[in-house]
């Protein structure tokens, strides 16, 4: 009798505690937007949650970080390191149930800019931080004259070749223009052993990286101050010559359904002749040592002089009560420069603060890109609706190989207008 | 012996009949199961279905209530028809093949042969390996440069060119299918080697012996005995099928738009990758997707119920 009475409460307390749990899970959100109802009290832990550059560097920088963080400041970092695959996903979620991090390392800020969820510049970057950081990712970093997007790295992308590939099929030097680089495809993919003469990654992973670094070398762009121009000549242009090459068999097979990753194997595996690539492409290759492999400018349409596509993601602070100190503390440690610059190192990437760019200029491999990361051209990240025509452009692009360029830019134009 | 220990009445010093407890102590065992209902049947329905009639941002802010307006988003949308061909090819083709084929397996597996053991291992691997990592493995198989699958089949002279078999539009369900079978494949035998173990020997000695061949005594002995068993492995089947989302995901992801998608990767991308990055629109068609699976349960149980009772 007492053992079942005593087993009965325990079982109900054990349901009402897993049911609070539940419940309480719920109501996460209100309690959050009760804080910040109240708000006053400074923070003492913030968040960071950090995009997984690579499985070896990235946790470890951030946990060493956290530390000299703790030391220096006396303030608390807890560090999540999430994969790209899923960052998405988890910073979507966390915003709906009200728990945002602190601070989120992502690929686009301006839509959360324009919902007001972020901190700008004034309140939480120290001023010496931001006359540091290059011109270029200020303003694409700035939303409605506020900056708001501030780079924790970036890259810049550059043509890779497979210099054996170019000497058995005699080519003396890297194409300058395109007319060149199609005549250069032709003699690798003419080549015996059925090798890829440009390897184009059109598919769904990132096809607006590959569109920008060939349309800014036509002379095009995705805007024209305020107003979109998607669908301007110079980028059917641009379309329609990719499509040539993908009708003239000059890439691998099925560029519109091929991902950069499987770009990037293809180049490493020694079967393509040429790549849009990138600094991290650079280490893998070197590590490989399988692929004897040269890095020039990309070539322009009329030979005129190289456009690189740059690419920055940001570490952006949201408006917590009470949490501007910690973050201000955490920008000012974080952009000293051993320890951004150790972090772009380890991961490969290149610097966002002109402190960074001099002192890479002795790294012989990086100086192809730091020559023209001043002068890189970013897609326009600093517009809220390029976080939606991004994900229209990655959907559709590829379309176009086996359909109308004009159309499916028309398309994407009409999406970007919509999106205001 | 342990009948008579299970059959020592409990309560009787308290007046309680034998089989009877009292209703607080009926809920504290119910207790545990009740809590995971809440915790992890009703209260999420509840969250998925308020997400639903939410208005968010791209961010995932919600900005306010849509009303009904995620629904009539989701059901206007330009691919809904696609997608849910898509998905009564995929749901219908995975399981039947895998009913055929496990019927067949299961038959096999149930003979006494030397390493029977160790085939029955074999088949359990599948299963026991994640779906993504098996979703992975095909595609290295499928691919078009270096796959081996393509390899095979131009060493053997069958094909002049690779296959894109992931890629071409007209390979890529089918690629797909036949993974979804292989992983449905292990449960499934499973599922009809413990029903055809419940066959008792007599009946099919008795088919025997009137004379009944082979394929008879499997027709009208073995399988009207496995009804349950099939019943069982259609329904959960169908179920799993449908909410498969790794395979599905993992092997079109190179593919754009939504001309391969199933309902669950559909619900996905509305959230994370397509140009209208909404989760209300995608909690809105994860409402409709649960509605859609315990509408064909329902309707499959009432068509076998229906056809028992006319017999």
């Amino acid at each position: 009798m007492r053992t079942t009475r005593k087993s009965a409460l325990i079982a109900g307390a054990a349901f009402a505690v897993l049911f609070a749990g539940a419940c309480g899970g719920g109501s996460g959100a209100g309690d959050a937007s009760g804080d910040s109802a109240s708000g006053g009290e400074e923070a003492k832990t913030i968040k960071l949650v950090a995009a997984e550059y690579s499985k070896d560097n990235t946790k470890a920088f951030w946990d060493a970080f956290a530390k000299t963080y703790k030391d220096k400041t006396g303030y608390t970092l807890e560090v999540q390191v999430v994969s790209w695959d899923t960052i998405d996903q988890q910073s979507s979620t966390m915003i709906q149930n009200n728990q945002a991090p602190d601070i989120l390392n992502l690929n686009a800020y301006a839509s959360y800019a324009k919902d007001g969820l972020l901190h700008d510049s004034d309140a939480v970057l120290p001023d010496n931080v931001k006359s540091d950081i290059l011109e270029t990712f200020v303003k694409y970093g700035t939303y409605q004259d506020k900056f708001y997007g501030f780079p924790d790295l970036s890259s810049a992308r550059a043509l890779f070749y497979n210099a054996d590939l170019f000497k058995q099929a005699g080519i003396a030097a890297p194409p300058k223009t395109w007319a060149e680089l199609e005549d250069s495809a032709k003699k690798v993919a003419a080549l015996p052993g059925g090798n890829a003469g440009y390897a184009l990654p059109l598919g769904p992973e990132e096809s607006q990286g590959e569109f920008s670094m060939w349309l800014f070398n036509n002379g095009g762009a995705w805007k024209d101050g305020d107003s979109w121009v998607i669908n301007s000549a110079k980028n059917v242009e641009t379309l329609t010559f990719l499509k040539k090459l993908t009708d003239a068999k000059l890439t691998q097979n099925n560029p519109a359904r091929t991902n950069r990753a499987d770009a990037f194997d293809l180049f490493k595996s020694g079967k393509a002749g040429m790549v849009v690539g990138f600094s991290p492409l650079a280490g893998d290759l070197d590590k490989d040592k399988k692929v004897n492999y040269v890095v020039a400018p990309f070539p322009s349409n009329d030979g005129s002089e190289s456009k690189t596509f740059g690419v920055t993601d940001y570490l952006m602070a949201f408006k917590k009560p009470g949490n501007e100190k910690a973050v201000k503390a955490f920008y000012e440690l974080y952009y000293q420069p051993d320890q951004i610059n150790t972090f772009i190192e380890k991961e490969g990437f290149l610097p966002v603060t002109k402190t960074g760019v001099e002192k890479f200029q002795s790294n012989a491999k990086l100086k192809v890109y730091l020559d023209t990361l001043p002068n890189a051209q970013l897609t326009p990240t600093d517009d809220p609706a390029w976080d939606k025509v991004k994900l229209a452009v990655q959907q559709n692009l590829g379309g176009a190989m086996t359909g109308d360029p004009k159309a499916v830019l028309d398309g994407l134009q009409k999406t970007a207008e919509a999106s205001k | 012996m342990s009948r008579t220990t299970t059959r020592t009445p409990r309560h009787t010093s308290s007046g309680y009949a034998v089989g009877r407890v009292r209703p607080l102590v009926a809920l504290a065992w119910l207790a545990p199961a009740l809590a995971l209902i809440f915790g992890v049947v009703l209260f999420p329905a509840v969250m998925l279905f308020q997400a639903s009639r939410g208005e968010y941002s791209i961010t995932g802010l919600r900005k306010g209530d849509a009303g009904w307006a995620n629904y009539t988003k989701v059901l206007e949308h330009p691919d809904l028809g696609t997608v849910l061909t898509n998905t009564v090819i995929w749901v219908v083709s995975v399981v039947a093949l895998t009913i055929v084929i496990s019927l067949g397996l299961a038959q096999f597996l149930v003979k006494n042969f030397p390493g029977r053991r160790f085939v029955r291992w074999a088949i359990i691997v599948p299963w026991a390996a994640s779906l993504v990592i098996t979703a992975q493995l095909f595609v290295l198989l499928y691919d078009f440069n270096y796959g081996l699958i393509n390899h095979a089949l131009k060493s053997v002279g069958l094909i002049e060119t690779s296959i894109d078999f992931l890629g071409n539009d007209s390979w890529t369900m089918a690629s797909m299918v036949l993974v979804g079978v292989f992983v449905s494949l292990p449960f499934t035998i499973f599922v009809f080697i413990a029903g055809i173990n419940a066959i008792p020997d007599d009946v099919h000695e008795a088919a025997v012996v009137d004379g009944a061949s082979p394929w008879q005594r499997w027709r009208q002995v073995t399988l009207p005995l496995l009804r349950p068993a099939l019943l069982v492995a259609t329904v959960l089947n169908v179920i799993y099928v449908f909410n498969s989302f790794p395979i599905v995901y993992t092997l079109n992801d190179r593919n754009p738009g939504y001309l391969h998608d199933t309902t669950i990767t559909f619900m996905y991308k509305l959230a994370f990758k397509s140009q209208e990055k909404d989760v209300g629109m995608s909690a809105a068609a994860g409402v409709i997707n649960v509605l859609l699976i315990l509408l064909v349960v329902a309707v499959y149980l009432r068509i076998v119920n229906w056809r028992e009772e006319t017999r």
